[in-house]
């Protein structure tokens, strides 16, 4: 089914991006270059909202040929690419896309054809689901579990990794004296953020993805 | 496929000597023309790959060069250019994709590697220490005679002895130096478990090319190579690098840990690398080391995973299983076919059997050479992937518990079954068991090539 691999949805978004030969430097170069300082990790405009589990942006300037037998195609426009590997609803995830990141998104799409701005959410939902094209197949890592669950399956993969090594060889009783404390504490464990559990590491501006 | 040329190749890339002693040279050019009169003078004296029918020699000379040696030499640009990426940057340059960061960053290295000066690699073997000197000696007076490269330094290597015979023991107690790839056309010796899983099961070599320049890879296609073919042709590329070993460090975690193991400390240290610390794989024989194994060459590196997929003989991320995963991954072992390296190096420093006090600031550890067509391809990828990474193997962010860059923070899971004797167990706050200390990338020219060099005549047109 397009759009869809098991719970998540596969979203894919084309937006045309504004040419103007007086701009300078171009709108495209604009965009790349917020893109280039746009924060990962925690601060990610894709971890202060909620339901992603990846996302992707890119601008994509034409199509590259590759020579024959290949047909040399062009694109009508440039175009900035948004993918997103994300939970339940879109009406809902682009809403909290406006709510939670609005000032990125503003920033990055102000730069393309049509674009309304997060003040009008009505008109950015239209907007970004008239920029929508199908997905038709994608890959999703986990396709079975929510990105709380994920986080959730995570932090107690590693907390009983490191249990189990702390405690091996222990004596039976105190063990399960020990293993009922440390689930108590897991279980009282706040969520880990998202985002939260990568290395940081900074936005590719282009190049090979080495 | 036709025989190979053995008297154009240099004989370290088609065999390992095993002669027990060692000494790398590490030169630095400072003119061009006095450069390529002591390569000519050393060409004569350089080993080849011809057999030898009249005996072992006492000695072994081979020469490589890194880029930067090349430039030296004054190679044209338009060929200089047509060297892979990977191999005109220089390995430190790679430290980022290598995983060279932290305690194996540059900045730790030895003075040698600081600068950027070396421009070749000297590597000289010897039967024993005198014949070792006195190859040594030759070359230097050829050096004092031509005035064609300053030696910036050496690495003394040898062979752990044990009652005056030479090993092949590695300062950790393992034995080491099973299972190098077969290749089409190398005429040696040949083992099941050293090529390639053929559809029947059965073992076969590797295409030249994984190891050669100027022969099809696995892939069919010619290795990147620079040009003129016939200065890549029987050549290859190398990695040289200097490994330190911590083994207080390695005795003390065995020692620490393996109290709460129940199979023990012997079967723990033999899970680290899926071998017995006396060479016995495994994944052969999971519960006790068997010499009769280790001693019979059609066995001892004759062994699948796929019987084991969860671990419980050989765990996942033991450093065999990791380095050459042989069906593990599935497709009957096609997977890696294009990723796999011909090893050699000898250990370096003075021994500290078990029993005895060392200490991890004392100078110890192996000069790890690998050979391959394709240094981005072969070696970068197994270090990367394979030794700084577990995802392949479904072992998450997960190093090799031996050589991984953990910095205090590793951890390595045991896999196991119900019995007593081989519980599953977690290894954590794994330290650095190995630091680099340096290294570089050389090209190891043909002989033709090498003539060429010394004579000027390389030329791309």
């Amino acid at each position: 089914m397009p759009n869809q691999n098991g719970t998540v949805y596969g979203l894919t978004i084309l937006s045309p991006i504004i040419d103007d030969e007086k701009a300078s430097p171009s709108h495209d170069l604009q965009i790349r270059n917020y893109l280039a300082t746009l924060p990962t990790g925690e601060e990610s405009p894709f971890a202060l909202a909620p339901g992603t589990h990846l996302a992707r942006l890119v601008v994509m300037d034409d199509v590259i040929y590759v020579g024959a037998p290949a047909i040399e195609e062009h694109l009508q426009s440039k175009y900035l690419v948004f993918e997103s590997n994300l939970d339940g609803d879109l009406d809902a995830y682009l809403t909290g896309l406006a709510t939670s990141a609005g000032q990125h998104f503003d920033a990055i799409w102000s730069h393309c054809v049509g674009y309304p701005g997060v003040s009008n959410s009505t008109a950015f939902i239209a907007y970004m689901k008239a920029c929508q094209i199908e997905t038709t197949f994608f890959f999703a890592a986990v396709n079975n579990k929510s990105v709380n669950e994920t986080l959730r399956a995570l932090q107690t993969q590693r907390a009983v990794a490191d249990f189990i090594a702390d405690h091996q060889g222990m004596e039976p009783a105190r063990l399960q004296a020990e293993f009922a404390e440390f689930i108590s504490v897991l279980n009282a464990r706040p969520l880990p953020k998202p985002g939260s559990a990568g290395e940081p590491r900074a936005i590719k501006t282009g190049g090979r993805n080495e | 496929m036709s025989k190979l040329n053995e008297t154009d190749i240099q004989g370290f890339v088609l065999r390992g000597y095993n002669m027990p002693f060692a000494r790398y040279l590490f030169l630095h050019f400072e003119d061009s023309s006095r450069a390529r009169k002591l390569i000519g003078r050393l060409l004569p004296i350089v080993t080849t790959g011809q057999h030898w029918d009249s005996g072992k020699p006492q000695s072994t000379v081979n020469i490589a060069f890194t880029h930067r040696g090349l430039s030296a030499l004054d190679l044209p640009q338009a060929t200089l250019l047509t060297f892979p990426v990977e191999f005109q940057q220089g390995m430190k340059s790679r430290a980022g994709i290598l995983g060279d960061i932290g305690l194996n960053a540059p900045e730790h290295w030895d003075r040698l590697w600081h600068d950027n000066r070396v421009h070749a690699w000297l590597g000289i073997n010897g039967q024993s220490t005198a014949a070792l000197d006195a190859r040594c000696a030759e070359v230097q007076a050829m050096l004092d005679e031509t005035h064609g490269a300053v030696q910036l330094a050496s690495q003394d290597a040898a062979a752990i002895m044990d009652n005056g015979k030479p090993t092949t023991r590695e300062h950790f107690g393992y034995t080491d130096g099973f299972g190098n790839p077969d290749y089409l056309g190398v005429d040696r010796s040949t083992q099941p478990g050293q090529g390639k899983l053929m559809p029947d099961g059965s073992w076969g070599p590797l295409a030249t090319g994984e190891l050669l320049l100027g022969y099809a890879d696995e892939a069919g296609e010619l290795p990147v190579a620079p040009v003129p073919h016939i200065l890549a042709s029987n050549g290859t590329f190398m990695v040289y690098r200097k490994m330190h070993q911590n083994v207080a460090t390695f005795r003390a975690y065995l020692d620490e840990h393996s109290p709460n193991y129940s199979g023990g400390k012997e079967k723990l240290a033999a899970k680290f690398i899926g071998r017995w610390r006396d060479g016995t794989p495994i994944e052969l024989s999971p519960d006790q080391p068997d010499p009769s194994i280790v001693k019979d060459s059609n066995r001892n590196t004759d062994f699948k995973y796929g019987a084991d997929l969860e671990g419980t003989r050989c765990p996942i991320g033991a450093h065999v299983r990791r380095v050459h995963p042989r069906d593990a991954f599935g497709f009957n072992g096609r997977l890696i076919d294009r990723r796999r390296i011909t090893r050699r190096g000898l250990p370096y420093g003075t021994p500290a059997p078990e029993g005895q006090p060392a200490s991890d600031r004392d100078e110890r550890g192996i000069v790890f050479m690998a050979l391959n067509a394709s240094l981005s391809r072969q070696f970068e990828f197994v270090q990367q992937q394979w030794i700084e990474y577990g995802n392949d193997a479904h072992q998450g962010n997960d190093k090799d518990a031996l050589m991984g860059n953990h910095g205090g923070k590793g951890k390595f899971v045991v896999q196991g079954d119900a019995t007593p004797a081989n519980p599953p167990f977690v290894c954590s706050h794994l330290p650095n068991f190995v630091e680099l200390r340096g290294g570089d990338y050389f090209f190891l020219p043909s002989i033709t090539a090498l003539g060429m060099i010394a004579m000027g005549l390389v030329d791309p047109r």
